[in-house]
């Protein structure tokens, strides 16, 4: 029979589109494409509304203080301070715009942790030991203060440029948080870095503070943005007073307790 | 001469402005038919008949559409037509020159280097055989296997799935000179779906082959036998081993093995009707009668068979420069038709094709307007693709039709294309051959007249005895004259066989007389030796009797017995007196009335009648050292005594009639195609059913009315018998109208020529057209028909080769069997389809769902192929083992352009019903993990570009806890394996309620296809497998599932069979309404 040309493939698709004699469009009449929309709405109306159901009534089975599962939250990930974009931190003393930056960030992270406000929010707390506050799940927790000006050299208030202008970077790690999770066991986690490939030599010495790079017990448990509204992670910095200049250090710090 | 064949061969597949579909030629008449259509899309058929002189009549015969177009420009074509033509004509002529039937035999004996009575030396055979090749047909050119290999790779859905895998590499490639850190993902994506597509394509080559070999080891079977003399002894070599310059001897019941120059010939008789469609058998002898190689008694052609006789010759030519190869080589040009079931998948691969790629574009302009990065766009277009496309629904299919085919094979239908299992399913007319095929293809006897009285006997296939009344001694006289008078023998060494299955050797109704005088005498043989004949004069068609002289068995009756059989108005005028009760009476015009009416009758049922007279020659004129000698006839032949008549008829099988009302109830028009006389196809064509019982033809409402036949409203006759003769003269309108007014047609007296006319007139009304055929002419129409059946006893190897399917039992029931397993497929392959796309929406929902809602990516794409190839194979196959809802064969044939396999309602309820609620259900159980492990629904909306960025180890959760990349990661795995278990959870409910389209569950039976159940474990099965024992293989992204997350998506599932029982309910009890209309697929 041959194939139709495209005259009448056209006119074809035209009788489809919009049928004069039996004043149909793309097949129906308006009777019958009313029917189907009716009928869809109707449909998708239940469908949706027995979406909305069950995930309501899931949603009524969860409770808001903490999650069902924490399996694949923990053990927590760490991570730092400055972020800009990614890991890799480069910056040119001589040139304050590559550095500041980082600075910027730094001093904006680190503004929850002032004195004053820690001081005004947050009680303090007795170092080494877990701050385990009983009570009722939605009781509002109180958090411990985390001041600023533990982090010593690198709190930005003697040097407000965290080092980065003398080539002498800090980095702030800070640990995830992860509800009821009581990291290291009762004894604090501490913090070491060292090079992850390459020459040892390049990294030379490391400070950490507070104290030698741990992260206080005090601190945890975590009880969940809902009712622990106002609580901050404790923070490590890291101060790199040494390392290898016009070279790629790969850094690795990693965290040391029990239970990781 | 070789070359030129081949010559022919290429200037047809060459010639580009006359694309030649089809050719036959018979010989014998040197007539060509030949249907052209042109380029220019006018169909055009154009008939060249030429008679033996160059002289051509050109017959134009082109529907009404075509005379619009330009004359002039249709002149021109026809000249270079003819031309072209006349060409062809004479070098057709020039190739079946031979000149060997001119020959004597020492005049051959020294052309080929050969020996009439010693043969070939072996080793001279053996060197021509070399030279010449085997002596078998070279099969039609078949297509090299790379291509049907590289076919498969290219085909369906695999240029989808190519270009994702290309869009892969080049994303990949992107993203390497970017440097960005994983980019070996899209590497391996590209390298999975490469991998699908060429395993996939493997598999179905593979199927494939696997289905021709079937039909391969099939025609290798018998291999064919023929005695040769070589080295000066008689040897049976295979007849592929034969040589020109062989002597070869043939029997009574051989194919002839090559092409053979006689030299000595003894009452041989060949069927050609293979070759030219005579359905008489032809004498051969060792005289050069005829110029034409193909009239000149003394040839016998390949192929064709020996019917009786014997016969010696030398071999002239072998395999393919037989007369009998070089048509097969040409007819083998035919182009094949595409498969109805090819023209549905084509269908469903257009349209899901278009889906995908309309959503993918339609997605991918939505992304960049988004300001997706064109990178991402064309990573989502990727998984757009992978989740539309049914992997696994191809092999599927072929997998479905070669079991079904498996299954037909057992009944007796071998299909050799995978997709004419279907095809006979649509089939809505039937041209079936007559003999062998509706009949038993023997002659038995069907009726007797004795004692003025008319008696049936059994005709069935496997009669023991005769149940009519014996005791007459008229019928003791008859029988002794059926048994004597006849020179049929069994061939020795066949007692154990029923009488009815054993060989014989004579003429067909020889054959009948003696199987029926066994069944009721016992050993015909014994009888004949204790009447020892005399003298003989056998049957010729100048005297049409035959006769015999016996002495007797009765040691006191020392009179000769004559016994004749013949014509029955011959044999009566040879008669004075007839037998009525054992005594001979005078023959008065009463009796010979009452003959004359038992006669007609028996005549008018189509039946071949004998007649049957004894004489005891009186013992003083004939003592027993008389010297009866037949040439000068010194003994009586007239004034006889008439015994009685026998008739005979090939009669129908026993399962035919059934067969054919069955047909008859599907809708199918069943038309017989016969080369028998009118009369006999008519008698046959009513006891089957063809006709039926109150359907009258317009000559018999002539009859009854007593008016001439034009007088009669043609309307009235909804039976027609037309007789080739009538065909001829026929214009195509006049077929075409035949075809439409009647329902019960009968063609009689047809070449297998017309057989292909008659092929293409009902192709013309649109029905979908099985064809049977046995000899090598039926191969064009095999071919020309949507489905060829070649006889698979009787049939010729050629028609074997161009038909789509073998009957193995020649009968036709089994082709009754093989529609309704074809219909049958056709409903099971929808419900697999109808299956298969559902959870297509299911697994696109999520993408769609991620880009616009930017939530984390709720399924893979290597996790979607997991359930495209994975889970869903087994059911959707077990599908393929569901019972029929209904009477499949009470219903019409289908419709080949309004019930497609795929229509808008099946593409509507899974998509937009059954799928949306699967993902419905799905997207539960993604919401559920996230939210139970910290994310809340609110929280995940427009997370993905932080979700997704590696650099971010403290991504905050709804608790405010922190997620580092890897754990969110994990998380999503989590979420992939949980919407896969929940599509696998769903999809059993999707596969229950695909077990049905119209009834219940519950009516068709929950257990009854246990297959059904085979698949849901296994789908389980393997799902199970996937998340718990590939739960810690990264690559795959399956995670260990908490095992409640399994339950998730019941509840849909439960609503999805309960829905779907709904949909079956409304439609059950509102046919024809618009719920029946836009539900039910």
């Amino acid at each position: 029979m041959g194939s139709k040309t495209w005259a009448d493939l056209a006119r074809e698709m035209k009788m489809f589109l919009w049928n004069p004699e039996e004043r149909t469009c793309l097949g129906r009449t308006a009777k019958s494409w009313g029917l189907i929309f009716l009928f869809y709405f109707i449909f998708y109306t239940c469908l949706a509304g027995m979406f909305a159901f069950c995930l309501y009534v899931m949603l009524l089975t969860l409770s808001p203080y903490t999650p069902r599962y924490r399996d694949r939250v923990s053990p927590p990930g760490v991570m730092i301070r400055p972020y800009l974009n990614g890991f890799t931190i480069a910056f040119n003393v001589s040139q304050p715009g590559t550095w500041q930056p980082y600075v910027d960030s730094m001093h904006h992270f680190l503004a929850a942790y002032d004195d004053k406000v820690q001081e005004e929010k947050n009680i303090e707390c007795i170092s080494g030991r877990y701050f385990i506050q009983g009570g009722n799940e939605s009781e509002e927790k109180k958090a411990c203060q985390f001041k600023r000006s533990l982090l010593q050299n690198c709190s930005g208030i003697e040097d407000p440029t965290f080092g980065y202008s003398k080539g002498q970077p800090c980095i702030l790690l800070k640990m995830n948080r992860i509800i009821g999770y009581r990291p290291g066991a009762g004894v604090p986690v501490s913090v070491d870095c060292k090079v992850q490939k390459g020459n040892e030599s390049n990294l030379r010495s490391v400070d950490f503070y507070p104290g030698n790079g741990t992260f206080d017990l005090m601190y945890y448990p975590y009880y969940g943005k809902l009712t622990h509204v106002n609580y901050t992670s404790p923070l490590v910095a890291m101060h790199f007073t040494d390392v290898k200049k016009n070279y790629m250090v790969p850094i690795q710090c990693s965290l040391n307790g029990k239970g990781f | 001469m070789v070359k030129e064949a081949s010559e022919m061969g290429s200037t047809n597949s060459s010639s580009k402005a006359w694309h030649v579909v089809y050719k036959i030629i018979k010989i014998w008449n040197v007539m060509i038919i030949e249907a052209v259509p042109d380029v220019h899309h006018n169909t055009k058929t154009l008939f060249l008949l030429q008679k033996k002189s160059d002289v051509y009549s050109v017959e134009d015969l082109w529907d009404k559409r075509s005379r619009k177009t330009d004359i002039g420009d249709e002149e021109e074509k026809y000249k270079d037509l003819k031309g072209n033509k006349k060409k062809k004509a004479e070098d057709l002529k020039k190739e079946v020159e031979l000149d060997d039937h001119k020959l004597s035999a020492s005049e051959l004996e020294e052309k080929y280097g050969t020996s009439v009575n010693k043969g070939l030396s072996s080793a001279r055979a053996a060197e021509i055989l070399a030279r010449d090749g085997p002596n078998s047909l070279t099969p039609p050119k078949a297509t090299p296997e790379i291509v049907k290999f590289l076919k498969q790779m290219v085909g369906g859905f695999s240029i989808l799935l190519w270009i994702g895998a290309v869009f892969s590499w080049i994303s990949f490639g992107i993203q390497l000179a970017q440097g960005a850190e994983s980019p070996f993902d899209n590497l391996y994506l590209g390298v999975v779906l490469a991998l699908v597509v060429i395993l996939t394509g493997i598999f179905a080559y593979y199927q494939e082959a696997k289905s021709t070999n079937i039909m391969a080891s099939f025609s290798k079977m018998i291999p064919q036998q023929a005695l040769v003399i070589r080295d000066a002894e008689k040897k049976e070599l295979p007849a592929d081993q034969l040589v020109v310059g062989d002597i070869v001897e043939i029997k009574g019941g051989d194919r002839i093995p090559a092409d053979i120059r006689l030299i000595f010939t003894q009452g041989c008789k060949v069927d050609n009707s293979s070759l030219t469609g005579e359905s008489e058998p032809q004498s051969r002898s060792c005289d050069f009668t005829h110029e034409n190689p193909l009239e000149t008694r003394n040839i016998a052609f390949y192929s064709t068979t020996c019917v009786e006789g014997t016969a010696t010759g030398i071999v002239i030519n072998t395999g393919d420069r037989t007369v009998i190869g070089r048509i097969a080589s040409l007819t083998s040009g035919v182009g094949n038709e595409k498969t109805p079931i090819a023209i549905e998948i084509e269908h469903f691969v257009y349209l899901v094709a278009g889906v995908a790629i309309s959503i993918g574009v339609l997605f991918f302009i939505i992304s960049v307007s988004m300001r997706y990065k064109i990178l991402d766009s064309i990573i989502f277009l990727i998984g757009i693709i992978v989740a539309n496309v049914p992997e696994g629904l191809l092999a599927t299919v072929t997998v479905s039709l070669s079991l079904t085919a498996k299954r037909m094979a057992k009944k007796n239908c071998l299909v050799k294309n995978l997709e004419a299992v279907e095809t006979l399913g649509s089939t809505s007319i039937i041209c079936s051959d007559k003999t062998g095929t509706l009949t038993q293809n023997r002659m038995t006897v069907a009726h007797l007249w004795f004692d003025n009285q008319i008696y049936s006997a059994d005709t069935s296939e496997d009669q023991t005895t005769q149940p009519f009344d014996q005791s007459s001694p008229s019928w003791t006289a008859l029988s002794k004259i059926v048994t004597l008078c006849n020179r049929a023998e069994f061939r020795p060494g066949q007692e154990n066989l029923p009488i009815m299955k054993r060989v014989v050797v004579g003429d067909a109704s020889e054959t009948a007389l003696l199987k029926f005088a066994e069944v009721i005498l016992g050993d015909v043989m014994s009888i004949r030796a204790r009447n020892r004949k005399v003298a003989e004069i056998p049957f010729n068609s100048t005297n049409k009797f035959q006769l015999s002289i016996h002495e007797t068995d009765d040691p006191n009756d020392k009179r000769f017995l004559l016994v004749m059989k013949g014509a029955p108005e011959r044999i009566l005028e040879r008669c004075s007196t007839i037998m009525i009760n054992g005594k001979e009476e005078p023959l008065d015009s009463e009796k010979a009335e009452a003959f004359q009416t038992a006669y007609m009758e028996l005549g008018g049922l189509g039946e071949r009648v004998l007649g049957f007279c004894h004489l005891y020659l009186p013992e003083d004129e004939f003592p027993d050292t008389y010297p009866f000698d037949t040439d000068s006839m010194n003994f009586p032949t007239s004034n006889l005594c008439f015994v009685g008549l026998l008739s005979m008829i090939d009669p129908p099988r026993s399962t035919v009639p059934d067969a054919v009302s069955k047909c008859r109830s599907a809708g199918i028009k069943v038309i017989m195609v016969t080369g028998d006389h009118p009369i006999t196809a008519k008698a046959i064509a009513k006891s089957v059913g063809i006709i039926s019982a109150t359907s009258e033809t317009v000559e018999d409402i002539a009859k009854r009315l007593n008016i001439p036949v034009e007088q009669v409203n043609r309307r009235e006759a909804t039976a027609a018998v037309v007789n080739g003769m009538e065909l001829k003269d026929m214009s195509l309108q006049q077929l075409d109208e035949i075809l439409c007014n009647h329902s019960e047609i009968v063609f009689a007296r047809t070449s297998p020529q017309q057989k292909l006319i008659i092929v293409e007139g009902c192709q013309r009304q649109g029905a979908v057209v099985a064809v049977t055929g046995d000899g090598v002419n039926d191969s064009p129409a095999l071919k020309k028909a949507d489905i060829g059946i070649a006889m698979g006893i009787a049939g010729s190897d050629a028609a074997k080769n161009a038909a789509d399917m073998v009957l193995l039992d020649d009968n036709f029931a089994s082709i009754v069997t093989g529609v309704e397993e074809g219909r049958l497929i056709f409903d099971n392959l929808k419900k697999t389809i109808a299956y298969t796309l559902t959870k297509n929406i299911a697994e696109l929902c999520p993408f769609l769902i991620y880009i616009i809602a930017s939530i984390p990516m709720p399924i893979g794409t290597i996790t979607i192929l997991f359930i495209d190839l994975g889970t869903d194979i087994i059911p959707s196959v077990a599908l393929a083992y569901e019972k029929a809802e209904s009477d499949i064969m009470n219903r019409r044939p289908r419709n080949k352009r309004k019930d497609r396999l795929v229509n808008e309602q099946l593409a509507v309820y899974s998509y937009l019903q059954i799928g949306i609620m699967q993902s419905v259900g799905a997207f539960i159980t993604y919401f559920t993990v996230y939210a139970e492990q910290g994310f809340l629904p609110s929280t995940l909306l427009g997370v993905r570009v932080d979700w997704e960025n590696n650099a971010i180890n403290d991504f905050e959760d709804s608790y405010g806890q922190q997620w580092t990349k890897y754990q969110r990661m994990y998380l999503q795995w989590t979420g992939y394996t949980a919407f896969f278990v929940s599509i696998t959870i769903q999809q059993v409910a999707d596969l229950i309620i695909r077990k049905t389209r119209r009834n219940s569950i519950f009516q068709q039976g929950l257990f009854r296809n246990k297959v059904i159940w085979v698949g849901i474990f296994s789908q389980i099965g393997i799902a199970l497998i996937l998340t718990y024992g590939l739960g810690h293989v990264t690559a795959l992204n399956f995670t260990p599932l908490r095992f409640q997350y399994w339950f998730v998506a019941v509840p849909f599932a439960i609503l999805i069979w309960v829905y779907d029982e709904v949909r079956k309910l409304f439609i059950r009890r509102y046919p024809g309404s618009w719920w029946d209309k836009n539900m039910y697929y």
